[in-house]
C-alpha cells in the first residue's frame, strides 16, 4: 500500500461538464467519456465497498442480540456438523459451538481492536506528522528518521516479538498494531501541512501574533484532518489483517476468546474433514476488508475529483 | 556520489545498529526466563543457576550488551540456545530458502502484475476492468494464512498434485509462492495501472500517435519505459520487505527459511537467535533499499544522487 | 554533486538486460544451494516427519521420544527397553546385578563404531563423566546416582552406586555411548556411534537428516537403506503429507489427525497405551483454609468432569481414562480407582462443605497433552455447569508456566500438565510426582507442591528396596494413599499413536513413544 506520494497525481481529466447548446456530444457519447465511466466505476466501488462492508459490520455489532448460542456455549455431543446442519448456519467446531456465533463475536473483538488501534495510530500520526510539518527543522528530522527506520523493520517480526514478550492481551495488541500504522498517517500529514503552511491565511494569522501552536491546532489541523481522514478506512482494514495474522500465530487474547485468526489457526487441524472451520470465517474476513478497502479507495477517488473539479 | 554513497552506508549501518539494539533491549525487558526453556522443565534450581551463569544471564544487562556488542564485531552474535550452534550461523543457514521463495514470488509477480496493470491501463474503468479491480482489492485483502490454507486444501488435499510442506522437491515452491505472489500482485497491478494511466495520458504519446507509432509500441516502449521506475523501485521494495515478512507462508508451508525460524526462536525464548534474526533480515532489507536508490540514476539519465541526497 | 557514472558507455538498455540476467542468477544461486533430495517414496527410503526439531543425533540436553528413535539408530546405549519393559542388552552382553549396588557388565563381542574401532570400557566411562557435567540435561535428573565405572578387563566392568538403584540397566539405556576420544560436554552434532545407520547429511538448523545403512554394523543390517528425517511442525502439514505419500511415518499425532487419517487407503494408525499421564494436577500451595486444601472439595470438583465425553469427543478414543495414579503400562503400577461424573452430586457435596462463588484458575503451556486446548475449554464448561467459574491462562512454550507452577508468578488452581515415563518403571514417575519433601519445598522444588511425608518416606523405602516382592507391596500401598488424596481433577492416558504408510512394516511402536529403526523394512508397491 505505500505508495510514494510523489507519483500520485493523476493526470488532469478532459472536462466533464456538459454545456446545454446543441452540441454532437449526445448523452450517449458522454456517457462512454473517460469522466463519466470513472464516476460509474467509483459508483460501483462505492456501493460494493458499503454493501459488503455492511454485510459483516451489522450482524457483528448485532451479536449480541441475534438468536444464536453463545460463542462458547458447547454441546460436545454435536461436533463439527457441516453448515446448515442442526440449526447452524456455519456448522459448529470441534467443540460443537456455534461458528457463526463465534466468527460474530470473534469479529467484535477484531473490529475493536482494529478501530482503537486506528484512533490511537491517527492521534501519533497526525500529531507527529502536523509538529514535522509545521516546525520543521529538528523536529522534522526526528520525526523523519524514525519513520525511515520503522520502515526498515521486519515489521512482522517486531509485533509478534512484542506480543510474545509482553503478552498477548487486548491493550498490548492494540497498541502493537497502533505503533504498526502510525508511520503512513504521519507520513500524509506531514505533506500536506507542509502544503497548507505556505498558504495565505497561515501568513494572516502569524501577523495578527497567533503564536504557533495555535496556528497550528486551530487552523492548520482542522483542514488537514478531512484528506487525511480518508487514509483511515485503508488503516482500519490493514489492522484488521495484522490482528488476524497475529492471532493465527498464536499472538491473540487468551482462550476461550473467540478470534478471527484463532478460529482460522483451529481449524486447520481439521483442513481435510471439515472444510468449514476454515474456509468460512476466511470469507467473512475477506468480505469484511474488501468492502472497506473498496470503500476507502471510492472515496478517495471520488474526493480526488471533486478538488479537482473545484480547482 | 563516493560522499553520497558513504552517507547512506553510514545511515544504513546506524539504522541497523538501532534496530539490534532495540531488540536486545526488548528482549531484556520482557518476562520470561530463557533459562528454564533452555534447561527444560524437571531442571533444578541449582541446574537453572548454572545454565544462566553458562549462558551469561547472570550478569548485568549493560554487561550482557557489551559482550554481544563486542562479539558482533567478531562476526559472532552468540550461540543459539536452542539448536546450540552459532545464531548467526543457524540463520544463514535458514536464508537460502527465504531467498528462494522471494525471488520466486517476485518472479511471478514482475510476469502476472505488469501485463495486468498495462491491461487494466488501458480498459480503465470498463466494465471487465472495474471487475478486475475488484479482484485486485480482493488480493490484498486476503490474509495469507488463509489463501494459503485455503490453496493447500485444494491443490494437496482435494487434488494432491503438489507437496504441502517443506522444500524436498521443486514443486513444493509452487504453493508457498503463490500464496506470497497474491497479494503483491494485487500492490503491483493497480500501482502499474496508476503509472500507466498516467503515462498513457500524457501529450508526448498522443503526438507519438498521431506520427503513427504502433499502438504495441506505444504502450511498451513509450509508456511502459516511462513507468518503469516506480514499478521497478516498488518491486525492489516488495522485494526488500518479502525478505523479511514471508513468516506466516512460512508456517503454513512449514517452509524451512527464516520466517518460521524466528516465530520459533520467539516461542523458546531464543534471545541470540532473535537477535541475530533481526539483525540479519533487518540488514539484507536495507541493502536492498540502498540497492535500489543507487540504481536509479543509471535507469533515469535525469536523476542525480546528489539531488536526491540534497532533497 | 559530481555526475554518477559515465552515461554513454552504460545506456539504459544494457543495463536493464544485466539487471535481468543478474536477477535470473539470483534466483539460480541459492535454489541451487538448498535444493532438496529428489522426490517422495523413493524405493528403498523411509521419510520420517518429526513435530520436534531434532537439533542433533545426541540426547544429553535434548530428549523427546521420537528423536530417541532416530538418535539410537546412530548412537547406541548399552541396554534398550524392550517391548515388555525389560531392559534387553544391546551394547552390553550381559548385565547383572552382583550386589544391591554393585552391578557387571560385558561389552558384546565385535561391537565396534561405523570407522570399524572397537567399543571399549573407557568409552562408557567417558560417556557418562560427559553426561554428568552437561548443564540442564534431562537424562542426568532420571538417576537417583550415577554409578562410577571400575574396569575389570578388556569387555568387563563394574558399575557402582552408594545407594541401591535396582533399575540402572533400564536407566543405562539412556546413556548413548561415543568414542571417548570424541565425546565433549555437550550435544555432538555429528562423530562417530556403533548404531545400524550413519549419518549421510544432517543440518540440525532445520532439522532434515539423511541416515544411510551402516557398511560396517556389527548387528544384523537393516533392511532400509536410507532414511529421511524431516521436521515439520504444523500437525496439519504432517497429515497432508502423509496422505500424499510425502512422508512415511508420522510419530505423536493428535487425536484429531488419527481421525482424520483412520480409514484412508495407504495409512495404517498404530496405537499403544503409553507411559505418560496427563492430569489437571490440583495446586497443593493453598494455604489453610482455602477451599481446595480439603480433598473432600477435591473430589467433590472432579466428580464434575465428564471424562467419557472428554475421551470420546475431543480426545476421540486416543486416550483412556487414568484408573491409577500412574499409567497402568508402567511396571509396578497398580488400579488404585476411577474418575466419575456426576454434576448433581458435585453440586450438593460442595454445598454440603460450604463451597460457594468460587473460581479457578487453569494454566497450561500449549502442546502440553493432545488437544489441551480444547480439553481445557471443555472443562470450563463442564465446571460452569456444577457453578464453579474458571479462567484460563495458556502459557507459550518457553514462557513464564515454570515461574507459576513454582508459586511465583501469580495464584493459580489447577495446572494441565503430563509426566513421562521414560524408564518404565512406575517408581521413576512415583518418585518425581509425589516423593516430595519439606526440604525440597523450601526450594519450590516439589511437584506443584505436593508434600505428604509418609507417601515421601514409603516411596523411598520402595526405591531402595531390592526385593521385588516386597518393593511391589510397599509401591501399591503408596499409590493407594496417594488417590485418597484427590491429587487431580481429572486424569488420562494417552494412547501413543502414530501413523505410517502401509508400505511400511514391522515397525513396532512401544509405550515409550519409540520404535526400532533397525526393524523397519519398507515393502515396494508394484
Amino acid at each position: 500500500m505505500s505508495v510514494p506520494v510523489s507519483s500520485s497525481p493523476l493526470p488532469p481529466s478532459p472536462g466533464d461538464s456538459s454545456p446545454a447548446r446543441p452540441s454532437a456530444v449526445t448523452p450517449r457519447v458522454l456517457a462512454r467519456s473517460r469522466a463519466s465511466r470513472q464516476r460509474r466505476a467509483t459508483r460501483v466501488k462505492l456501493w460494493l465497498g458499503a454493501g459488503c462492508t455492511l454485510v459483516v459490520v451489522v450482524p457483528i455489532l448485532l451479536a449480541g442480540l441475534l438468536p444464536l448460542p453463545g460463542p462458547n456455549e458447547q454441546d460436545l455431543a454435536q461436533r463439527r456438523l457441516p453448515p446448515l446442519s442442526g440449526g447452524h448456519l456455519f456448522g459448529t467446531d470441534q467443540l460443537g459451538r456455534d461458528l457463526l456465533s463465534r466468527v460474530l463475536h470473534g469479529g467484535q473483538v477484531s473490529l475493536a481492536i482494529g478501530v482503537l488501534a486506528v484512533v490511537v495510530s491517527g492521534v501519533i500520526g497526525v500529531l507527529a506528522g502536523a509538529a514535522a510539518g509545521y516546525f520543521g527543522g529538528g523536529v522534522d528530522a526526528v520525526v523523519c528518521r524514525l519513520l525511515e527506520a520503522q520502515l526498515s523493520l521486519p515489521l512482522l517480526m517486531m509485533l509478534l516479538l512484542v506480543v510474545a514478550l509482553f503478552g498477548p492481551s487486548v491493550p498490548v495488541i492494540t497498541l502493537v498494531i497502533a505503533v504498526a500504522q502510525w508511520p503512513e498517517l504521519a507520513r500524509l500529514t506531514r505533506s500536506l501541512v507542509l502544503v497548507e503552511r505556505e498558504k495565505p491565511y497561515i501568513a494572516a494569522a502569524r501577523v495578527l501574533g497567533l503564536r504557533r501552536g495555535v496556528i497550528l491546532a486551530r487552523h492548520v489541523l482542522p483542514n488537514v484532518a478531512r484528506p487525511a481522514s480518508l487514509v483511515v478506512l485503508l488503516l482500519v482494514a490493514q489492522a484488521v489483517l495484522l490482528e488476524s495474522a497475529l492471532s493465527y500465530l498464536g499472538a491473540g487474547p487468551q482462550r476461550p476468546f473467540a478470534t478471527w485468526g484463532r478460529i482460522i489457526s483451529d481449524g486447520q487441524d481439521y483442513i481435510t474433514t471439515s472444510w468449514w472451520l476454515i474456509t468460512l470465517p476466511g470469507l467473512v474476513i475477506v468480505l469484511l476488508v474488501v468492502g472497506v478497502n473498496l470503500l476507502g479507495d471510492a472515496l478517495r477517488e471520488a474526493t480526488r475529483r471533486g478538488r479537482k473539479a473545484d480547482a | 556520489m563516493i560522499r553520497y554513497l558513504a552517507r547512506r552506508l553510514g545511515q544504513s549501518a546506524l539504522t541497523v545498529f538501532l534496530t539490534v539494539t532495540a531488540v536486545f533491549v526488548l528482549v531484556r525487558l520482557a518476562p520470561g526466563d530463557p533459562a528454564s526453556a533452555y534447561a527444560g522443565p524437571t531442571a533444578s534450581p541449582e541446574d537453572l543457576a548454572r545454565v544462566r551463569a553458562q549462558l551469561g544471564l547472570d550478569e548485568s544487562v549493560l554487561a550482557q550488551y557489551g559482550i554481544f556488542l563486542r562479539g558482533l564485531l567478531h562476526g559472532d552474535a552468540g550461540m543459539s540456545y536452542s539448536f546450540r550452534a552459532p545464531a548467526l550461523e543457524v540463520v544463514l543457514g535458514r536464508l537460502p530458502y527465504t531467498v528462494t521463495l522471494a525471488v520466486a514470488a517476485i518472479l511471478v509477480t514482475a510476469v502476472v502484475a505488469i501485463p495486468l496493470g498495462v491491461w487494466m491501463a488501458r480498459r480503465a474503468d470498463t466494465a471487465r476492468e472495474i471487475g478486475a479491480s475488484v479482484l485486485t482489492v480482493a488480493g490484498q485483502s486476503m490474509p495469507d494464512f488463509w489463501s494459503g490454507v485455503m490453496l493447500l486444501t485444494v491443490f494437496a488435499v482435494l487434488v494432491p498434485v503438489l507437496p504441502a510442506s517443506g522444500f524436498t522437491t521443486w514443486a513444493g515452491l509452487v504453493l508457498p509462492a503463490v500464496t506470497v505472489a497474491v497479494l503483491q500482485i494485487a500492490l503491483i497491478s493497480r500501482l502499474v495501472r496508476r503509472e500507466m494511466a498516467a503515462a498513457l495520458a500524457a501529450p508526448y504519446l498522443t503526438v507519438a500517435r498521431a506520427r503513427g507509432v504502433s499502438e504495441r509500441a506505444l504502450v511498451w516502449r513509450y509508456g511502459m519505459g516511462n513507468s518503469l521506475i516506480p514499478v521497478l523501485t516498488a518491486l525492489g521494495t516488495r522485494f526488500a520487505a518479502l525478505l523479511n515478512g514471508v513468516v506466516v507462508v512460512e508456517v503454513v508451508f512449514a517452509w524451512p527459511g527464516v520466517g518460521s525460524l524466528v516465530v520459533r526462536a520467539l516461542e523458546t525464548r531464543d534471545y541470540p537467535l532473535i537477535q541475530a534474526t533481526v539483525l540479519v533480515t533487518a540488514a539484507l532489507a536495507i541493502a536492498v533499499h540502498l540497492l535500489v536508490d543507487v540504481c536509479y540514476p543509471l535507469l533515469d539519465p535525469r536523476v542525480r544522487l546528489g539531488k536526491a541526497a540534497a532533497a | 554533486m559530481t555526475r554518477f557514472g559515465s552515461g554513454a558507455v552504460l545506456d539504459r538498455r544494457s543495463l536493464l538486460r544485466a539487471g535481468l540476467a543478474a536477477g535470473a542468477g539470483a534466483a539460480l544461486a541459492p535454489l541451487a544451494a538448498c535444493a532438496g533430495p529428489v522426490g517422495a517414496a523413493t524405493p528403498g527410503s523411509l521419510t520420517l516427519g518429526l513435530n520436534r526439531s531434532l537439533v542433533s543425533l545426541d540426547n544429553k540436553l535434548n530428549q523427546f521420544d521420537a528423536a530417541l528413535t532416530v538418535q539410537r539408530a546412530v548412537r547406541q546405549a548399552l541396554t534398550r527397553i524392550g517391548p515388555d519393559m525389560s531392559a534387553t542388552p544391546v551394547l552390553a552382553e550381559r548385565f547383572e546385578q552382583t550386589a544391591p549396588t554393585q552391578w557387571r557388565v560385558r561389552l558384546r563381542e565385535g561391537a565396534r563404531y561405523s570407522d570399524g574401532s572397537p567399543v571399549t570400557v573407557a568409552d562408557v566411562a567417558t560417556a557418562l563423566r560427559m553426561y554428568a557435567q552437561v548443564n540442564g540435561s534431562f537424562v542426568v535428573n532420571l538417576f537417583p546416582e550415577l554409578p562410577s565405572v571400575t574396569p575389570l578387563g578388556e569387555r568387563d566392568f563394574l558399575l557402582e552406586t552408594a545407594r541401591p538403584v535396582p533399575i540402572l540397566d533400564l536407566l543405562m539405556a539412556n546413556i548413548l555411548i561415543t568414542p571417548a576420544a570424541a565425546n565433549r560436554p555437550e550435544e555432538l552434532s555429528g562423530g562417530l556411534g556403533s548404531g545400524p545407520y550413519v549419518v549421510s547429511a544432517g543440518n540440525g538448523g532445520t532439522g532434515e537428516y539423511t541416515l544411510e545403512r551402516n557398511p560396517r554394523y556389527w548387528g544384523t543390517p537393516p533392511p532400509v537403506r536410507t532414511v529421511r528425517v524431516r521436521f515439520v511442525p504444523e500437525e496439519s502439514s504432517r497429515v497432508v503429507a502423509i496422505r500424499g505419500g510425502e512422508l512415511d511415518v508420522i510419530d505423536s499425532i493428535t487425536p484429531d489427525s488419527a481421525e482424520q487419517l483412520v480409514g484412508l487407503p495407504g495409512v495404517a494408525i498404530e496405537r499403544v497405551p503409553g507411559t505418560r499421564i496427563n492430569q489437571l494436577f490440583f495446586n497443593f500451595r493453598k494455604p489453610q483454609g482455602h477451599p481446595l486444601a480439603d480433598a473432600r472439595v477435591r473430589q467433590a470438583l472432579s466428580l464434575a468432569i465428564d471424562g467419557p465425553a472428554l475421551l470420546n469427543d475431543v480426545l476421540v478414543g486416543s486416550a483412556s481414562q487414568a484408573e491409577g495414579v500412574v499409567p497402568l503400562a508402567l511396571v509396578g503400577a497398580v488400579r488404585t480407582g476411577t474418575y466419575t461424573h456426576d454434576p448433581a452430586e458435585a453440586r450438593a457435596r460442595l454445598d454440603a462443605l460450604g463451597v460457594r462463588d468460587l473460581t479457578l484458575t487453569i494454566i497450561w503451556e500449549s502442546g502440553e497433552f493432545p488437544a489441551d486446548a480444547s480439553v481445557m475449554e471443555a472443562v470450563v464448561e463442564m465446571l460452569r455447569a456444577v457453578g464453579v467459574g474458571a479462567r484460563l491462562q495458556q502459557f507459550e512454550p518457553g514462557g513464564d508456566i515454570l515461574r507459576w507452577r513454582q508459586g511465583r508468578g501469580g495464584d493459580w488452581d489447577v495446572l494441565g500438565n503430563g509426566y513421562p515415563g521414560p524408564t518404565g518403571q512406575a517408581i521413576t514417575s512415583l518418585l518425581g510426582m509425589y516423593g516430595g519433601t519439606p526440604d525440597k519445598e523450601r526450594t519450590r522444588d516439589t511437584y506443584q507442591g505436593y508434600v505428604v511425608p509418609e507417601i515421601a518416606d514409603q516411596l523411598a523405602v520402595a526405591a531402595a528396596e531390592t526385593d521385588a516382592a516386597r518393593r511391589a507391596e510397599v509401591l501399591t500401598a503408596a499409590q493407594r494413599a496417594i488417590w485418597a488424596s484427590w491429587p487431580c481433577l481429572w486424569a488420562f492416558v494417552p494412547n501413543v499413536v502414530l501413523a505410517r504408510r502401509t508400505r511400511v512394516r514391522g515397525l513396532a511402536l512401544q509405550p515409550i513413544n519409540s520404535y526400532d529403526l533397525a526393524a523397519v523394512r519398507v515393502e515396494e508397491q508394484p
